[in-house]
């Protein structure tokens, strides 16, 4: 599928209602079946995979409304990774967890929800995976001699995953790792677990890095500096990164740095409830081409939009989408 | 019949509740009650603490309408402190005459009191409007009483103006500030907030030790600290300048509404480091639901004069009972002022205010409009909440106060924490235990802060909320809350 100029696409989450928060905490409260659970998920994906389409958005994802958090749905599924079960209080809380032993190589078993995402629709699109350097640093580490030695063995069997997603038709692998920013000084070993990941991995992979977007809310602040050589070693596609509520400043790296990869802008702040209008995403765009050639540019929110209510979510795609449009025009597409 | 002993001093207790006991039975075999009506008769003992408070020696609460179709139950509550002695039995015939007709007290209680609203949750009752006339124009009630506000409350002056409480305050932040720094993680200018400022007293101490403290640890921070001052009243503001008359190169002084700090201060979204309040969500507009046999409930309430007040009042201010209304409302829009003699305003104000009192009655949730419950606590929710607490109990759902708890949370910076001193309900069980308001501190109402639901409302949105009793005064009631950044 030939996508336009600058196409659009999504982080990942989608707006999370209010009624499937019910449900998710009906579940662990053992007040429905694990099946009854699965069946509303898939309505609740077919519904975030229609919202994203009627909006506009050329690259999709499956609004990832199926996991309680972005680690949980990869943690207790990661075979070596000992869960302990009753220490969630809600279902978006995170599970406390371990690692006793060297993790076996197997499959984490995600490929069959990217599937049911390509059956759903005709739209290209997107899974995410949640990064090596993100998931070490939720687990207790009991067995390896550093948090990189966790993180390679982690790389390793998610390059598995990911070699299974390809399987499946998967184009776009999404990798997030939110917590780079925090833990700036990990950079030099997440860049070698980074290439580990995507090793032989035949798909185009996006690096998401934000500040943070537990709560909806920023976990930390700075600059994008700090990423800067290093992160030009990763054997990647794209770096998508937040802008819309940092500001542009960032991107001079761009420029000062020419990375050899596209750069997927964030152009809509999901930590807010302010819907942008179409022009100053439009604006934000074109700030954007300024640093980097449009050939070599997505547009994104910042991050997810798991906080947003849906009209917001919905009401700020469209936004992106039709900003994007009127910069498309402006260079004659 | 069920007899609940809610918060007795010892003493009486046991005295009390026969006294009771003997007076129903009494009324009971003299026909002034009916035998379904007893078995469906609730009777609370409580000891109010406040002595200015909203209600009668005894009063009846009716239920609405009993959701079953069966017999509505209806709650009398006495107040041991205001009953006199051998006044039971006809405070009690009193208060008890409209839920039954065949009573024969001479005249009906409505008759007895003028009425200045119809039945509505409490928030919304015109109460709360003399609680904002009581903060728009303290100066002159302070001038009318001659005591400043703060001598007004129970311990004569405000924990918020602790020095030791203040330092140990200090001190934490300074050691957050010196963190960020360390992790580069401190933006150039550091901003602090307070709501409801007072007499500025706090901000002052605040800002001295944080100087001095910087200056020992040669940090410069200082210089970056932007102190805003923020409340509703622009003289109260106007007059907290001269306790930080020191420190106007760092502060900056904001009209805002407590119940919604993000609407004036929406740029500083994530970007303040600390926000410090005292005794602001305890005089914040709130509503009481109550529990009884698994069904949920909202207290409504009705304001009223009684009526040998009402006539006196009148009589003094040469008003028809009338007129009473309408010179109570007009005081409400225009204040004091709208008499000729302010001070005369000022003192028909008050008189007013001492005599109001609030009628209650319990309205099954189902038959109120959802829109009653604040913000994002909606049925389902409470219940899950609720499954902790006593199958009866009455509470504060201190909508005011989660308002601004919710609408303060979002101006936090990353690693930013809220500090909230005031008087806290932080157990089920204490509403069982003692009296939470409504009372009245001079011409303002103070409510118990239910911490249980902020608790809630804060791990929604990803803080968790921590309690430590305010340990600079004893016997002080105040605890203080603070905010850790959730997982």
């Amino acid at each position: 599928m030939k996508l336009p100029l600058l196409p659009t696409s999504v982080v990942g989450s989608y707006s999370m209602p209010g009624w499937l928060e019910r449900l998710k905490t009906e579940y662990f409260a053992r007040r429905i079946s694990r099946h009854d659970l699965d069946e509303i998920h898939d309505n609740a994906v077919k519904a975030a995979i229609k919202d994203q389409e009627a909006a506009g958005v050329d690259v999709i994802t499956d609004g990832e409304l199926r996991r309680d958090n972005m680690m949980d749905y990869f943690l207790e599924r990661l075979p070596g990774v000992q869960i302990d079960r009753s220490s969630k209080k809600f279902y978006y809380d995170f599970y406390n967890c371990s690692v006793q032993g060297k993790l076996p190589m197997a499959l984490v078993g995600v490929a069959d929800d990217f599937r049911f995402l390509r059956s759903f629709t005709d739209h290209e699109t997107k899974f995410c995976v949640t990064g090596p350097h993100a998931l070490t640093k939720r687990i207790h580490n009991e067995f390896y001699p550093n948090e990189e030695a966790l993180a390679t063995d982690l790389a390793r069997v998610l390059n598995l995953e990911m070699k299974e997603l390809v399987k499946a038709g998967a184009k776009v692998i999404q990798i997030d790792e939110p917590y780079y920013s925090g833990f700036p000084d990990d950079l030099d070993w997440c860049v070698k677990v980074l290439n580990t990941l995507v090793e032989g991995v035949d798909a185009k992979i996006v690096v998401h890095i934000c500040y943070g977007n537990r709560y909806g809310k920023p976990s930390w602040e700075g600059s994008y500096r700090y990423l800067f050589p290093r992160i030009l070693d990763a054997k990647v596609h794209q770096l998508t990164l937040e802008f819309a509520r940092r500001g542009g400043e960032d991107l001079d790296l761009f420029r000062e740095f020419k990375p050899p990869f596209e750069l997927g802008v964030g152009v809509i702040d999901v930590k807010t409830q302010a819907v942008e209008t179409a022009d100053m995403v439009a604006e934000r765009v074109r700030k954007a081409l300024e640093f980097v050639p449009a050939e070599r540019v997505t547009v994104l929110p910042d991050c997810g939009c798991f906080h947003l209510p849906r009209d917001i979510a919905f009401a700020k795609l469209c936004a992106m989408v039709e900003g994007t449009r009127l910069v498309r025009k402006e260079l004659g597409q | 019949m069920i007899l609940q002993l809610n918060h007795l001093p010892r003493k009486t207790s046991a005295a009390s509740a026969q006294d009771i006991v003997v007076t129903l039975q009494s009324l009971l075999e003299e026909g002034h009650l009916e035998h379904e009506q007893f078995a469906n008769l609730c009777v609370h003992l409580d000891w109010i603490q406040y002595k200015q408070n909203f209600r009668e020696a005894v009063t009846v609460i009716p239920c609405a309408e009993e959701p079953s179709g069966g017999l509505p139950f209806f709650e009398v509550h006495v107040d041991l402190r205001q009953i006199a002695q051998g006044a039971l039995r006809a405070e009690m015939l009193k208060a008890m005459a409209p839920a039954n007709p065949d009573f024969g007290h001479p005249r009906a209680v409505q008759e007895e009191r003028v009425l200045l609203e119809e039945f509505r949750p409490f928030r919304t009752s015109i109460a709360w409007r003399f609680n904002r006339l009581y903060w728009q124009r303290l100066a002159d009630w302070e001038k009318s009483t001659g005591r400043g506000y703060e001598e007004a409350l129970p311990g004569g002056k405000s924990d918020a103006n602790h020095p030791q409480a203040v330092a140990d305050g200090v001190a934490d932040f300074w050691t957050l500030v010196r963190d960020l720094d360390v992790k580069k993680q401190l933006p150039a200018e550091i901003f602090v907030l307070e709501i409801g400022v007072g007499m500025g007293t706090r901000a002052g101490l605040w800002l001295d030790r944080f100087h001095k403290l910087d200056q020992e640890r040669g940090t410069n921070y200082y210089p970056r600290v932007r102190f805003l001052l923020g409340d509703y009243s622009p003289a109260t503001l106007e007059r907290s300048k001269a306790a930080v008359r020191a420190h106007m190169d760092q502060c900056s002084f904001v009209v805002l509404d407590a119940l919604n700090p993000m609407q004036t201060l929406s740029f500083l979204r994530h970007k303040i480091q600390h926000i410090h309040m005292t005794n602001v969500y305890d005089n914040l507009p709130d509503e009481e639901m109550a529990r009884r046999d698994g069904r949920l409930y909202v207290v409504e309430v009705r304001a009223y004069l009684p009526a040998g007040d009402a006539e006196r009042i009148a009589k003094e201010y040469e008003l028809s009972a009338r007129d009473l209304g309408r010179c109570i409302e007009r005081l409400l829009e225009a204040g004091p002022e709208h008499f000729a003699d302010r001070a005369r305003g000022v003192n028909f104000w008050q008189q007013v205010w001492a005599a109001m009192r609030l009628e209650e009655r319990l309205v099954c949730v189902d038959d109120v409009r959802a829109e009653s419950l604040p913000g994002e606590l909606d049925r389902s929710r409470l219940d899950e909440i609720l499954r902790e607490a006593p199958s009866d109990v009455r509470f504060h759902l201190n909508s005011g106060a989660l308002e601004s708890f919710r609408n303060t949370l979002p101006l936090l910076s990353t690693r930013g924490y809220l500090q909230v001193q005031d008087i806290f309900v932080t157990h089920w069980s204490e509403y069982q235990l003692g009296f939470h308001g409504p009372g009245k501190l001079d011409g303002s109402i103070v409510n118990w802060v239910n911490g249980l639901l902020l608790r809630e409302t804060a791990e929604r949105a990803g803080y968790d909320v921590h309690f430590a009793p305010f340990r600079y005064r004893e016997g002080s009631r105040t605890s203080i809350l603070y905010t850790t950044q959730r997982e």
